[in-house]
């Protein structure tokens, strides 16, 4: 009973009701694009980080993560290949390479500038360097032995073009010096243009004559789903332990530095729309509720005179703001829904990152969280923005209340 | 039976305080047709809202069928308004969002009664008032007269004891309140409901078995 008549009297007044509900639904659906839209950063950007250099798990000998970066050389792996097995072994592992990253001396003959430099397997890297981009000339391919990538600005630096004969000089493992004749084989860029102005990639071979070693310095593992990253991280650290490995795993989030302050930028961001669309919404319902307890005081004076409990006359008011929100947030879902579709069809284009070179197309992403949230929302700030009311309504004097019907 | 001792209302306006009824000490027995009346402001609607438990008195005593009810918290005394007494209002006051058979049933809701007997009760007292056949219709689709007898059919829906009308006539014209006077007499009559109304219109008030006079805010003749 209390829910047809709150049902009727929310429609009464169809106009108004209309502009409420449009307020509730514009504010579930901006909740939605946000959320979409930022979903679809965030897992952009995170595929970018993944698949450009960290890949989603990358395997060190224990410490190097940490202390590695002072003495690299301590930190190397020689078993690598019945790891890499092993590796293999779980389910959801893709793809696994060795990489091995030394800095040294890039030179011309003319002109002298040091670099970072990664030894890489050019056939296990290719789906793991997706994006590193090649500007010209070729990619690194498997037979290569004596031939070098740059990254752009390091080649503009040091005015090297594809095809021209170069000299690598490093410390070797030994702690002596050793050179190397290689030639530029092309020249790439990433979404980093700070890596690109001192990276340089060789075949790994190529890297292990340079430092005169065998051994690598890191196993870097891509998989078939992002999810999986911490299963897979769980099955390899009991793997290693049983068979006595001393290796540490370092997943792709606790690398992605700039990756985590963006999430961290974005949430914050959000949550600060999430308040204002929540403030909009309490308002617009709080002022339509607030009317209706005005225009309906003599109604509520003859409820209440023929028996009708205050607790009675507030669950009229609360369960007419809540079909607001209900009817509201469904509308928003839709809304929500349709908008998110066509704008992903058409696709954002978007600038690139802080430090990146790469243009790229955003779309809304449909999360089921976003959704339950922005409902939740609107259905539990047309309560909120009820209960003032309600409150209002129930304390009304009866005999002062009934002088208001004419 | 009500019994009303030494009742005084006071209405206070700033510094001012209005003497609405005052001293009224009264007792209206069961099955009785009564009339309140008196001019404009003398306190009519004030103490029928005092015996309709709508109100509290400033002082006095007021009892229900032996019940004290002058001191009986707000949610309780709604449950004594439900079940054991009828209102009717001068504007009709039905809700404009239900129909007519709704309108009737809302009293049955409040007092639990279950579907089937709800809906059997409300064609019954439709029946009684004349207006089965408008039983789907919105309020504002009938005429005043028909309004009231909807008013008075939710009043009867639940039974109660005593059923209280505020000027009932005093927006209908002088036949069709008369037709409304004579169909609440005519139920005080078969089902001995108490029925205490209140009018200025003379006419009207001839109907009545009793007569009680209100002059600001105090008994003139009993
Ligand atoms: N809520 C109120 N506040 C102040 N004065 C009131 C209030 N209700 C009634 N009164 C005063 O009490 C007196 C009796 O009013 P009322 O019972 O409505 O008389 P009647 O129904 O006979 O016209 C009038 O003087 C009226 O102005
Ligand atoms: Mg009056």
């Amino acid at each position: 009973m209390f829910l047809r008549l709150a049902l009727r009297n929310v429609f009464r007044n169809r106009v108004r009701s209309l502009i409420t509900l449009a307020a509730i639904a514009f504010g579930s659906t901006s909740l939605i694009i946000a959320g979409g839209f930022i979903e679809d950063t965030f897992i952009q950007l995170r595929e970018s980080y993944i698949h450009s250099f960290l890949g989603h798990l990358q395997i060190y000998k224990k410490g190097f993560y940490e202390k590695g970066g002072a003495r690299p050389f301590d930190y190397m792996m020689t078993d690598h290949e019945e790891i890499t097995r092993e590796i293999y072994s779980v389910e959801g592992v893709r793809q696994v390479t060795p990489r091995l990253e030394f800095s040294g001396l890039l030179s011309t003959g003319e002109t002298t500038i040091s670099f970072i430099g990664q030894g890489v397997d050019p056939e296990g890297e290719r789906q793991i360097s997706s994006f590193v981009q090649l500007d010209k000339g070729e990619n690194l391919a498997s037979g290569d032995k004596y031939h070098v990538i740059l990254g752009k600005g390091l080649a503009h630096g040091i005015m090297a073009d594809v095809g021209d004969p170069v000299i690598l000089v490093a410390n070797t493992m030994g702690g002596s010096i050793n050179g190397l004749d290689v030639v530029v084989k092309g020249i790439f860029f990433t979404s980093s243009k700070a890596y690109d102005d001192r990276a340089l990639r060789v075949p790994i071979k190529t890297a292990q004559r340079l430092l005169r070693t065998d051994e690598i310095q890191s196993l870097v593992v891509l998989l078939d789903d992002t999810a999986k990253t911490d299963l897979v991280k769980e099955r390899l650290e009991r793997i290693f332990e049983e068979r006595g490995h001393d290796l540490e795993i370092i997943p792709w989030y606790e690398m992605a530095d700039f990756y985590n302050k963006t999430v961290d930028l974005y949430k914050r961001q959000f949550f600060v729309l999430k308040l204002i669309i929540g403030i909009i919404v309490v308002l617009s319902i709080f002022n339509t509720m607030n009317m209706s307890v005005l225009e309906r005081i003599g109604e509520v004076g003859t409820i209440m005179a023929i028996g009708t409990r205050r607790s009675g006359v507030v669950r009229l008011f609360l369960l007419e703001g809540i079909i607001l929100g209900f009817f509201g947030g469904i509308l928003g879902l839709v809304g929500g829904y349709v908008l998110a579709s066509i704008i992903s069809y058409i696709g954002i284009p978007m600038p690139p990152p802080p430090g990146a070179t790469i243009y790229w197309t955003a779309a809304i992403r449909i999360v089921p969280g976003v959704f339950a949230f922005s409902f939740a929302l609107a259905l539990v700030t047309a309560l909120f923005s009820s209960v003032y009311p309600a409150y209002k309504a129930c304390r009304l004097e009866i005999a002062e209340a009934l002088r208001h019907n004419v | 039976m009500v019994t009303l001792e030494e009742i005084s209302k006071n209405y206070y306006l700033g510094s001012t305080v209005v003497n609405a009824v005052s001293d009224i000490s009264i007792t209206v027995n069961d099955g009785e047709f009564m009339a309140l009346v008196g001019p404009s402001g003398s306190g009519k609607s004030t103490l029928l809202n005092i015996i309709g438990c709508i109100e509290k008195p400033t002082s006095g005593r007021i009892t229900l069928d032996g019940t004290d009810v002058t001191d009986v918290p707000t949610d309780r005394l709604a449950d004594i308004r439900a079940r054991r007494i009828g209102y009717i209002f001068q504007t009709f006051n039905l809700l404009p969002v239900l129909t007519v058979s709704e309108n009737v049933e809302y009293p049955l809701h409040l007092q639990g009664v279950d579907k089937a007997e709800r809906r059997r009760r409300v064609e019954k007292v439709l029946h009684e008032v004349g207006l089965e056949r408008f039983s789907t219709h919105k309020p504002a689709e009938l005429s005043g007269g028909q309004r009231q007898r909807v008013a008075i059919a939710r009043a009867l829906v639940g039974s109660p004891s005593m059923i209280l009308a505020d000027e009932p006539t005093a927006n209908l014209d002088h036949k069709t309140g008369m037709d409304i006077l004579t169909k609440m007499k005519e139920l005080n009559q078969r089902l001995g409901i108490t029925f205490i109304f209140s009018t200025h219109d003379q006419k009207i008030m001839s109907i009545a078995d009793r007569i009680v006079e209100l002059r600001d805010g105090r008994l003139s003749n009993n």
